[in-house]
């Protein structure tokens, strides 16, 4: 159904329940403003009544109490100006509602909702989405228009980067950047194209373009990642690492491009090093009355700790007890730091840890186990019991 | 397209609105008893849509339907799905569609509650109450519209801001408009009466437990506001004096003398342009702390949204609404004379100086919150007005107002006599004034001492009066009990207040690893800081070992975060008490392993929220009193 039916189906719902209750109103409460008023008065008097009997006022006071409450009620009753109402004829107002409220909301609707409204439910009511070229022709119509529409110029450039028309991708970014040169999304994605087109060679306006996005927000993901691949460039690996621990940081934990950086970091270490990732096999097994006790989406968290020094992990894998075959293979991937990876450690402890909340700081009911010391470059297996 | 119907329902809000007031008031008009009528079935059609649209709404936030500007302005699909919900009055255009849903609410809720009013009052009190929906709904389509599409779709939304990120804020601006809008409600009652030329008995009894229920949510709202603050801002403090603070305390003053001048106005007939005064005045300092929020024309935590242009809106929609009432006020003003006379010495002239007083601190407010904003308004320089200019032009307005607050209950109606109320109150008075006078050879801090004899005071007060009451006739009613705990309520919130500010250490120090430091007899070992990430952030964790008396008490870890948008945050890790707090703030990594930190120490720091529920719940066992509830019985 699409919005005009929508629509229609809550206009006749809107004017079946007004035209019902303009032929059927509503009765009134039958209270009576003047005789509210009286029953009003008469419980003040009485309630100035137990003020005497409490001691709160004296004789006097309830007198000229009592008189003004009787004055005060004369005044309201002589302002009362009620008018009485009758059931009246209604096909008039039926006949309004029934033209105006849809006139009124549908031309409401329409004066409102944007060009684009239309096409937003039109796509978005349609079994086939539009294509990418379709896409692209459509934003060119649109720049027609709003020539100065900085986000549809970088639709497009990334559209035609998608097609594999660099030039007229460039010639989109380009315009974009004219209109905004400040915006840092932009000037990576302006130079991540610039790389595309000349080959991925890091050399002049895109390194520009990247320094510039640096400045404008020194945390931005996408630059430090760009500027690292910069560094690896010109062999500048321990830059590389710098930028991208950086940008690990602005990444959020279930991010795919934090994973990759990861997975990046740990290559780039062992090129560095010339030599493969060192691995801790955990062996993990909760015994039955651990198991009754503690729900599936309960966290295991294992991870790997110094022998001696600051207590944090090293390298941790936190996975839900559902989701838990037995084993865990720590390598550096899953290193916590990428400056700090678990093949440069030497002797540590495993430890392996049943937590409620999956909270990095224990809590009063996790469940943990300590492994006896082991050496990271034997690449050790441990078998622990959670019991 | 479902957020086309949530734009569409909004839309048939308005036209229900609109004949919401159409034609009930040419019903009025004309005596058509049938067109009069309308103005429940059409209110309750608005509501329903403004339900739809604000579910739609909600649920394009949970689905991250980035085709919708305002959501893709406020959410992304990194954050978690509770602030994905309350993301939806997170800023400008939804919390405007919340005061619109709200006003709503409080509507049907008059229209169902009020079965004593007569209908024609009733009537003419939805009419009113739906002219001001109209002016939101309209500003809400025009300027606001939360449904507003983006022309290009992206594939990511922006960051709710992360100080919104918190329980706090889901539960803050709800309790917050529904004070503010509560005070719609009074309004509504007072212009009604007004218009139809009669300011009776009937008007003021069936307002008065909706103005303390609107006082109770305000009370409420405003605390929580406090209590937010303290702990999400990361300074330790509970009130700033920020503008937009003062925003919601100025109706709050007024809604306070609002309550006890309608309790003179319906018991004894007195007071009733004091109290039609107060009542448009209220609801105005809403609109007003709107207008200032949402203009953008302040600059503090609050002003999330800027734009001059609806702040246009809302000021042309003050100027009618306060010009329209004040207008109706004048031509009315002679409909409320009164003969009820009373002595100087009475409950009458306590409670009148207790709502000058008030007004007079609304005034402060009022002068120290605007006076900045005009002059830069007019070119005329800037000047920053702070907490030295309020604490010394608020604080000794509201002390009168307290011993006020605490001698008026125990008074007589109409005279009394100083004689006699001194005879009653002698044992008391004796009593904490030699406490008083012994204790200053001893106090180190003379507010304390102050704030502590005033605590006594009130108490002392509130029980001689409950045991007075209680020897009378042994029945106490929910009025009773709700103005004793609201009177308490506002002792705890002074001794809180006062021992807070004037005893609370604040340490900003650099803290090496297992190095102790002490501070109020408390010994803290800092334990060092590890990096964690969340669905939405990262950041770093201290953990700070709090002992005292040689024994383990708290394990602190204050957080740095960094939101995905790069926005840095500080969580404060609190160790909470009733008699105080130890509150511990992660600073800068230093040198080495040693990091900077601040430790507060605050004594006494709960009993301010503590005084604030007080008043709320006190507020609200008098909205529920046994007259309010009962038919009239003649």
């Amino acid at each position: 159904m699409n919005i005009m039916i929508w629509a229609s189906v809550m206009l006749a719902a809107s004017l079946a329940w007004t035209i019902w209750f303009l032929k059927n109103p509503l009765l009134g409460n039958n209270v009576d403003l003047r005789q509210s008023n009286i029953d009003l008065g008469k419980q003040r008097k009485l309630e100035l009544q137990q003020d005497l009997d409490q001691g709160l006022i004296d004789k006097e006071q309830f007198d000229l109490a009592l008189e003004e409450i009787s004055s005060t009620l004369a005044i309201e009753l002589d302002q009362n100006n009620s008018k009485s109402l009758k059931s009246g004829n209604t096909n008039v107002a039926i006949w309004l509602v029934v033209v105006l409220l849809p006139v009124f909301s549908i031309g409401v609707y329409q004066q409102l909702s944007t060009d684009n409204s239309a096409a937003i439910v039109a796509s978005a009511s349609s079994s086939k989405p539009l294509s990418l070229e379709q896409s692209v022709i459509k934003i060119e119509q649109r720049l027609q228009n709003n020539p100065k529409d900085i986000e549809a110029w970088k639709m497009l450039g990334l559209g035609y980067f998608e097609l594999k028309q660099i030039k007229k991708s460039l010639a989109a970014y380009e315009k974009a950047y004219q209109l905004d040169p400040k915006d840092p999304r932009l000037l990576v994605e302006y130079a991540s194209t610039l790389i595309s087109a000349n080959n991925d060679q890091f050399v002049g306006r895109p390194v520009a373009l990247i320094k510039e996005a640096l400045e404008l927000d020194p945390n931005a993901p996408d630059a430090l990642y760009l500027a690292g691949m910069f560094a690896v460039s010109v062999q500048d690996f321990e830059l590389a690492k710098g930028l991208w621990g950086k940008a690990l940081n602005a990444l959020p934990e279930q991010s795919s491009d934090r994973q990759a950086l990861l997975s990046i970091l740990a290559e780039l270490n062992r090129v560095e090093n010339g030599k493969v990732s060192n691995t801790v096999t955990v062996n993990v097994a909760i015994s039955d009355k651990i198991l009754a006790s503690r729900s599936a989406d309960d966290y295991l968290m294992i991870y790997v700790k110094a022998a001696k020094g600051r207590p944090m992990p090293i390298a941790i894998e936190k996975i839900k007890i559902k989701d838990f075959n037995g084993q865990v293979v720590l390598s550096d991937m899953n290193s916590v730091m990428p400056t700090k990876l678990l093949s440069e450690h030497g002797q540590v402890l495993v430890v392996a840890r049943l937590s409620r909340t999956g909270n990095a700081m224990r809590q009063a009911d996790d469940i943990q186990i300590t492994s006896d010391m082991v050496t990271v470059s034997n690449n050790p297996s441990v078998i622990l019991k959670l019991d | 397209m479902i957020v086309e119907i949530g734009h569409f329902a909004l839309i048939l809000a308005l036209a229900f609105t609109c004949l919401q007031v159409v034609l009930p008031a040419a019903g009025l008009f004309k005596g058509n008893f049938s067109l009069v009528q309308l103005s429940r079935p059409m209110l309750w059609a608005q509501f329903f849509w403004m339900l739809v649209a604000f579910a739609i709404l909600m649920n394009a936030f949970v689905v991250d339907d980035f085709s919708v500007k305002y959501v893709a302005s406020n959410s992304n699909t990194e954050l978690p799905t509770i602030f994905k919900m309350s993301a939806v009055w997170g800023a400008h255009e939804g919390s405007l569609l919340l005061w619109a849903l709200i006003l709503s609410g409080w509507s049907v809720a008059v229209s169902l509650l009020s079965k004593r009013l007569p209908s024609e009052v009733l009537n003419h009190i939805l009419i009113i109450l739906g002219l001001i929906s109209i002016g939101f709904l309209l500003f809400l389509l025009l300027t606001s519209n939360p449904f507003e599409r983006l022309d290009i779709i992206p594939t990511q939304g922006r960051e709710l801001n992360p100080l919104l990120q918190d329980f706090g804020l889901i539960i803050h601006p709800p309790m917050l408009y529904m004070g503010y809008v509560g005070l719609a409600v009074p309004f509504a009652f007072v212009l009604s009466s007004l218009i139809r030329g009669q300011l009776d008995s009937t008007w003021l009894r069936w307002s008065r437990p909706w103005t303390l229920v609107a006082w109770a949510f305000l009370t409420f709202g405003i605390t929580l506001g406090s209590w937010w603050a303290y702990y999400e801002l990361g300074w330790g403090g509970w009130w700033f004096w920020d503008p937009v603070e003062n925003a919601s305390f100025m109706p709050w003053l007024v809604a306070t003398a609002l309550v006890h001048s309608l309790s003179v106005s319906e018991k004894r007939g007195a007071f009733k342009h004091w109290t039609v005064l107060l009542a448009i005045s209220g609801f105005s300092l809403s609109l007003l702390g709107t207008f200032l929020v949402r203009s953008g024309i302040l600059t503090s935590v609050h002003s999330f949204a800027a734009d001059p242009a609806r702040g246009l809106f809302i000021l042309v929609f003050l100027i009618l609404v306060v010009g329209g009432s004040l207008a109706l006020y004048a031509w009315r003003a002679s409909l409320m004379r009164s003969h009820n006379s009373f002595s100087w010495w009475s409950k009458e002239s306590g409670l009148l100086i207790n709502n000058i007083l008030l007004v007079a601190a609304m005034l402060s407010v009022f002068l120290g919150t605007l006076y900045p904003l005009l002059l830069d308004s007019l070119g005329l320089g800037k000047i920053s007005v702070g907490a030295p200019y309020f604490d010394a032009v608020f604080v000794p307005i509201m002390i009168p107002a307290v011993i006020a607050m605490v001698i008026a209950p125990f008074l007589r109606w109409k005279k009394d006599t100083v004689s006699r109320s001194i005879s009653l109150l002698k044992p008391v008075w004796l009593g904490v004034a030699i406490l008083f006078v012994g204790s200053l050879w001893f106090a180190e801090n003379q507010y304390v001492l102050f704030a502590v004899f005033l605590f006594i005071w009130i108490v002392l007060h509130s029980l001689v009066l409950l045991v007075n009451r209680i020897r009378q006739n042994g029945s106490l009613g929910l009025a009773f009990i709700g103005m004793i705990l609201a009177h308490v309520g506002i002792a705890v919130f002074l001794l809180g207040a006062t021992v807070t500010t004037q005893l609370g250490v604040e340490k900003d120090i650099k803290m090496e690893i297992d190095q102790p430091i002490h501070v109020k007899g408390y010994e803290f070992i800092f334990k060092g800081v590890d990096s964690f990430s969340h669905q939405n952030y990262r950041g770093h964790k201290g953990e700070v070992e709090v002992y005292f008396g040689g024994e383990l008490i708290a394990n602190l870890n204050p957080e740095k975060r960094q939101y995905v948008t790069g926005m840095p945050m500080t969580e404060a890790a609190i160790d909470p008490s009733l008699t105080r707090d130890i509150y511990i703030a992660l600073g800068e990594q230093l040198e080495g392993n040693a990091w900077s930190l601040r430790i507060y120490y605050k004594p006494l720091i709960r009993w301010i929220w503590l005084g604030g529920l007080f008043i709320s719940i006190g507020a609200l066992l008098a909205a529920f009193d046994r007259r309010y509830r009962l038919r009239v019985k003649a």
